[in-house]
């Protein structure tokens, strides 16, 4: 008997939600086949067994969280298939024998070994009902049974498997959604379609409401001049394929100043400070129709180029919906831009635990006053820096702020 | 195949293994010049003379008592209780020393004997004549029970428990001395802990003790003809040693046991067994273990209190049919 504890799927991640069983008990499972969708605190992953065998539990629930390391199945070695092939073929007049007789209630209401709750009401079912249900995930509280006194037995079991009854056990609130949206009427507003939240929304959902009612966040808004920056992504263009993007010396930008604050590259977590040794910078990016947030890792020892080649390509893998979980998690502080859609500033959801998320509006031409006084057309970029009070104060960010700001209109220490 | 009864097929086998080994020899109650209660000694004292063949006082314990300390000499005694109450009065002999002197003397003696009685009601001898305590032997270590149900496991039994070198208790029953069934000419001994399916089936297994395992299969009919449920009735035929493999594999089958015995409901043979099958086939049932038994009072006396005394075919039914539905 082997049990199946919570993993470590990402270096930060210190529980885990099960979102879905892939498996049900009885079902018997080879190493490396899916077993589990767990949510971390990055991604939701899929979570291979690592031995062959037969699940004999399931301890943990759909919807369930748990520390890393807790129990959440058992696998057997799985012996008990050979008497289920046998229990099938079992003889058909039973059904019709088993009229049910209301009027006089069976006195026997003892309880069996295992428990199926629905509602806390305990369902009636005969132990070979109960291990038959289990093994072939028929749902018992959905079935009437035909033994005495409404015992669900063998044969309703059976009958419910043979009708497609066979479904996974009870679903968690994170549950497949439909495929097709719903639609209803609404009054005044016509007609509505209903949609199904993804697993991945439901996780957006839940994390940035968590981090609204938690974070007390605060703005500081810097404009940047991007002239200099402009000049040198000419001259890069020439050298580099891909060339760097102003994103990209954003990232590297905040990733050099993060380095020099540590209080920004951090989080506030349990009623105290975490600091983070290594710099991962996460640029979020649309895509499966949710937010996917992609980890640059150690980006203030990366070069220029090599952010800007790790960033195209995981952009690409977040569209394609191939990015893996490890390239999801682990981020340190978050860069957000919506300039391509010409947003000149915004401000974003704090992206939880991190400290503080930065947001890059358009590259737009603006009129300034020059060091002579004299209105000039720069190059202009504005930069938001959502703080989580708790950790960050505001001379804090303002001084990391600054620093990217300083960083980006002297660039070529970027490009080193 | 010879065609004979009970008490015949246990006579030849008393006179078989007679024949064989000279160290066995018979001893009881009225069991020489009047040939046994029930006759199943006739004809051996003729054959084989008072020596091997000996009629006792009224003094059942000293009758085992006796068997016993022949048993540990080297002679291989059959004692003849005239009724399963009788060995009420033995017990102390039975329990205390039959079933332990082998284990008390550490291997060095053995008790190769067999106490033969005859239990169960039927024949309206009251409380004094009529019950069976095959769970009485059934709880000590050291006893093998015996309980055939055929003239033809009456014979292969006897022989089987004759030759074996532990203190066997052989319950007969006093209804089924007349009864004919067909037995193996030449046949030789039946082998301990070997349960019969007297009749197979998949949708109820009813396990009959002695007598019961008849009264089973002739339920098992009713179910068949009557409510469409085949019965797989299973005859034990020796309670110790226990062929419990055959019962939890047919449990496992059908999902559902019912256990027919003549003796009382508390502490009996079926409680035991229904204890067995759900320690090990739990996850196979799909109803409570039932049992069918003879009512928790001393046998009495008058004809119709007896009859109902003790289990007839409708209870069966109404036992098995109440594993699928209310009754």
């Amino acid at each position: 008997m082997a049990e199946i504890v919570m993993p470590r799927l990402s270096d930060s991640m210190e529980e885990g939600t099960i979102l879905k069983w892939l498996v049900t008990e009885g079902d018997e499972v080879k190493r490396g086949q899916p077993i589990a969708e767990i949510e971390t605190d990055k991604a939701n992953m899929t979570y291979e067994s690592d031995t062959d065998g037969t699940v004999s539990e399931l301890v943990a629930k759909e919807g369930d969280t748990l520390p890393v390391g807790d129990v959440i199945a058992r696998i057997g070695d799985g012996d008990s298939r050979s008497s289920l092939a046998a229990g099938r073929e079992q003889d058909e007049r039973e059904e019709k024998d088993e009229e049910q007789d209301e009027s006089e209630p069976e006195p026997d209401q003892r309880p069996a070994a295992s428990g199926q709750q629905n509602g806390g009401e305990r369902v009636k079912a005969s132990p070979v009902a109960r291990r038959m249900a289990g093994e072939m995930g028929v749902e018992l509280a959905r079935l009437e049974g035909s033994g005495p006194g409404g015992r669900i037995v063998k044969a309703d079991v059976e009958a419910a498997a043979k009708d497609g009854g066979a479904r996974p056990r009870e679903r968690g609130p994170e549950a497949e959604p439909a495929a097709a949206p719903q639609r209803g009427e609404a009054g005044a507003k016509g007609e509505v379609e209903f949609h199904e939240l993804t697993r991945l929304q439901q996780t957006v959902t839940r994390r940035m409401a968590e981090s609204k009612a938690t974070a007390p966040d605060f703005l500081l808004n810097a404009e940047v001049d991007m002239s200099a920056a402009v000049e040198l992504r000419a001259r890069l263009k020439e050298v580099a394929d891909p060339a760097p993007s102003f994103n990209d010396m954003v990232v590297k930008a905040a990733a050099v100043a993060l380095h020099e604050h540590p209080r920004v590259n951090a989080a506030y977590r349990d009623g105290r400070f975490e600091l983070y040794s290594r710099v991962n910078v996460g640029i979020a990016v649309a895509g499966q129709d949710a937010l996917v947030v992609a980890t640059i890792f150690d980006a203030d020892t990366k070069s220029l180029g090599q952010i800007a080649r790790d960033a195209r390509e995981l952009i690409e893998k977040v569209r394609e919906g191939r990015v893996t979980p490890p390239e999801v998690s682990g981020g340190t502080f978050t860069v957000s831009n919506l300039g391509m859609f010409g947003i000149d500033s915004f401000s974003a959801v704090i992206n939880p635990p991190q400290a503080a998320i930065l947001t890059v509006g358009a590259l737009k031409k603006r009129a300034v006053p020059d060091e002579r006084g004299r209105i000039v057309a720069r190059d202009m970029l504005n930069l938001t820096l959502v703080c989580d009070h708790r950790i960050l104060y505001g001379a804090d960010g303002a001084q990391f702020l600054d620093r990217v700001r300083e960083l980006l209109e002297s660039p070529l220490s970027l490009a080193l | 195949m010879a065609t004979m009864r009970y008490r015949e097929a246990l006579n030849e086998a008393l006179r078989e293994e007679m024949q064989a080994d000279e160290s066995v020899f018979v001893m009881g109650e009225d069991i020489g010049v009047f040939q046994g209660a029930f006759k199943v000694t006739k004809g051996l004292l003729d054959e084989f003379g008072e020596k091997r063949v000996r009629d006792t006082p009224i003094s059942e314990n000293t009758i085992v008592g006796m068997g016993v300390g022949a048993a540990m000499a080297g002679l291989r005694p059959v004692v003849e209780l005239m009724t399963v109450n009788f060995s009420l009065l033995a017990m102390d002999q039975i329990v205390n020393h039959a079933a332990a002197v082998r284990y008390m003397f550490g291997g060095q003696v053995s008790c190769p004997m067999v106490i033969r009685m005859p239990g169960g009601a039927g024949h309206q001898l009251g409380p004094t004549h009529s019950h069976s305590f095959e769970a009485w032997f059934l709880h000590v270590p050291g006893l093998l029970v015996a309980i055939p149900s055929t003239p033809a496991d009456a014979k292969g039994l006897l022989k089987a428990a004759i030759q074996d070198d532990n203190p066997v208790v052989f319950i007969e029953h006093e209804t089924l001395y007349g009864q004919k069934g067909e037995v193996p000419e030449n046949g030789g001994a039946a082998r301990f802990g070997e349960a019969a399916i007297r009749r197979e089936g998949d949708d109820v297994t009813v396990v009959g003790i002695s007598r019961m395992a008849i009264t089973a299969q002739r339920a098992a009919d009713v179910l068949a003809s009557e409510h469409e449920i085949e019965a797989e009735v299973i005859d034990p035929r020796t309670l110790r040693p226990l062929d419990l493999d055959t019962i939890v594999e047919s449990v496992k089958k059908t999902n559902r046991a019912v256990i027919v015995e003549e003796g009382w409901p508390h502490g009996g043979v079926g409680a035991n067994l229904a204890a067995l099958i759900q320690e090990q086939a739990f996850d196979w049932l799909d109803a409570p273990v039932m049992r069918v038994t003879g009512a928790d009072v001393p046998m009495p006396y008058s004809k119709p209190l007896e009859q109902a005394a003790f289990p007839h075919e409708e209870h069966v039914v109404q036992a098995a049919l109440s594993t699928f539905r209310n009754v």
